[in-house]
C-alpha cells in the first residue's frame, strides 16, 4: 500500500511538472535574412501575454516560443503577430515541454 | 559669391541619403526591408564632408559636418514613417580681395518626413525580396536668413532652404542571411525662396553586401559582419539665384563607397566612405574630395 501511496504521489509530482513546463510552439518564418530584422518578431512575441521566451534558429528559419503553463497560443494569432512584424508564417507546430 | 551655391547642393545630398538605413541595408542610401507594426527604430549618423577641389581661382574648401538624427515607426506592417532631424555645420573658406575668409554656420537644419509603402513582397525561408515605394517632404525648420560678419549669407551657406522640398523614389532589397543587394531610384524637387533655388536631383543607388563573419550567442540571434560596395550617380540641376541659372553650379558624380557593417539583434554600428570616381561638374562648381559616415542604429 505504502509503495502504491508512494508511486501516485511520484506520478502525480511528475505530471504535474511536466504540466507547468507549459508548451513550445515551432514557427517557420519565411523572410527572416538578419537579426536586426529578426528582433521586430522577437518585440511582438515577447510583449505577448503567456510567452516566456522566444529564441532562433535563421539558418532554418525557425523561431522558437515557450509559453507559460496553461497558456494556448492560437494560430491565428501568432499568425497576426508574425505578419505585423513584416513576415511571412510558412508553418507552426507546437509540443508539451 | 556664386561659387559657394554648389554647398547647399552637397548638404542636400548628405541628408537626403540619410534617410531609411534600417537593418542590414545600404549605408549610403535606402533600404526595403520592413519595420514591424508599432515598434521603432532610431538611427544617428555623423556625417563629414570636404571638398577642396576648386577649379577657380579663389580655392576654395568646404566642410559639412552633420548628424541626421532618423526616427523610424512601423504602422503597419507595409506603411512606415520617418522623420529626420539634421545638425549642421557649415564652413566655406576661401580667398577673397580682404585676404583668406571663413564663413560657418551650425545648427538645425531642414527637417524632413517620408513615408514608404512596401508593396511587393516574396518571402522564403532565410531570404526576402521587397519593393517599396516612397515619398517625402523636406520643410523649411531650418534659419534661411543667418548672418555673419560679411552680411547675410548666401543661401546654400544657409540651415535652411526656406522652401518646402517633396521627393519620390522607389528600393527595391533582395537579402539572404549570406548577402544582400539593393538598387534604389529617386528624384528631389527643389522649390524657391528668397530669390534662390536649389537645382533638383535625382539618383541612382546600387549596393552589394557580404556577410563574413557570424557570431554571437548560440541559442539567440547571432550577430553579423557584412563588408560592402556601394555606387551612388547623383544628378544636380542647376541652381537658380533671382530666376537665373547658376552656371557654377549642378553636375553629375559617381560614387563609389566601400562599407562595413556590424548587426545585432538590437544594433547595428557601420561605417563608408564615399570617394568621388567621376565628377562632371558645371562650370566653376566645387569638386568633392570624400564623405566619410559613421551610424549607430538602435532597435527599441
Amino acid at each position: 500500500m505504502k509503495k502504491l501511496i508512494l508511486l501516485t504521489v511520484v506520478s502525480l509530482f511528475w505530471s504535474a511538472t511536466l504540466f507547468a513546463a507549459g508548451t513550445q510552439y515551432n514557427l517557420r518564418v519565411d523572410g527572416l535574412a538578419c537579426p536586426f530584422c529578426a528582433y521586430g518578431i522577437e518585440k511582438k512575441l515577447i510583449k505577448t501575454e503567456g510567452v516566456e521566451s522566444v529564441s532562433f534558429d535563421l539558418e532554418k528559419g525557425l523561431v522558437l516560443v515557450k509559453a507559460k503553463e496553461g497558456v494556448t497560443l492560437t494560430e491565428a494569432q501568432l499568425k497576426k503577430l508574425v505578419d505585423d512584424a513584416g513576415f511571412t508564417l510558412r508553418s507552426m507546430s507546437e509540443q508539451p515541454l | 559669391m556664386r561659387q559657394v551655391y554648389w554647398v547647399g547642393c552637397l548638404c542636400g545630398l548628405l541628408l537626403f541619403s540619410a534617410t531609411f538605413q534600417l537593418s542590414a541595408a545600404p549605408v549610403t542610401f535606402n533600404t526595403a526591408l520592413p519595420v514591424s507594426k508599432g515598434e521603432g527604430v532610431m538611427r544617428v549618423q555623423a556625417k563629414y564632408l570636404r571638398a577642396t577641389g576648386d577649379p577657380g581661382s579663389m580655392n576654395r574648401e568646404l566642410t559639412v559636418k552633420a548628424l541626421p538624427i532618423v526616427g523610424v515607426w512601423g504602422a503597419t506592417s507595409r506603411w512606415t514613417l520617418f522623420g529626420i532631424v539634421p545638425l549642421l555645420d557649415k564652413t566655406m573658406e576661401l580667398d577673397m580681395p580682404s585676404g583668406r575668409t571663413k564663413r560657418s554656420v551650425n545648427g538645425l537644419g531642414d527637417v524632413t518626413a517620408m513615408v514608404r509603402y512596401t508593396a511587393y513582397s516574396k518571402d522564403q525561408a532565410g531570404r526576402t525580396f521587397r519593393i517599396a515605394p516612397y515619398a517625402g517632404i523636406e520643410m523649411p525648420t531650418g534659419e534661411d536668413d543667418e548672418q555673419d560678419a560679411l552680411g547675410q549669407l548666401p543661401g546654400p551657406l544657409q540651415l535652411g532652404s526656406g522652401a518646402w522640398n517633396p521627393a519620390v523614389g522607389i528600393v527595391t532589397t533582395a537579402q539572404s542571411l549570406k548577402q544582400e543587394w539593393g538598387i534604389s531610384t529617386s528624384y528631389k524637387f527643389n522649390n524657391a525662396a528668397n530669390g534662390f533655388e536649389r537645382g533638383d536631383e535625382a539618383r541612382l543607388d546600387l549596393s552589394y553586401h557580404r556577410r563574413v563573419w557570424m557570431g554571437g550567442p548560440a541559442d539567440g540571434l547571432p550577430h553579423f559582419l557584412y563588408v560592402g560596395l556601394e555606387g551612388n550617380g547623383v544628378w544636380q540641376g542647376k541652381d537658380r539665384n533671382n530666376g537665373l541659372d547658376d552656371s557654377d553650379s549642378g553636375g553629375t558624380t559617381l560614387y563609389l563607397a566601400p562599407t562595413l557593417q556590424y548587426i545585432t539583434r538590437r544594433t547595428v554600428v557601420e561605417s563608408a566612405v564615399q570617394l568621388p570616381v567621376a565628377q562632371n561638374l558645371n562650370g566653376n562648381a566645387l569638386e568633392q574630395d570624400f564623405i566619410f559616415t559613421l551610424s549607430l542604429r538602435l532597435n527599441y
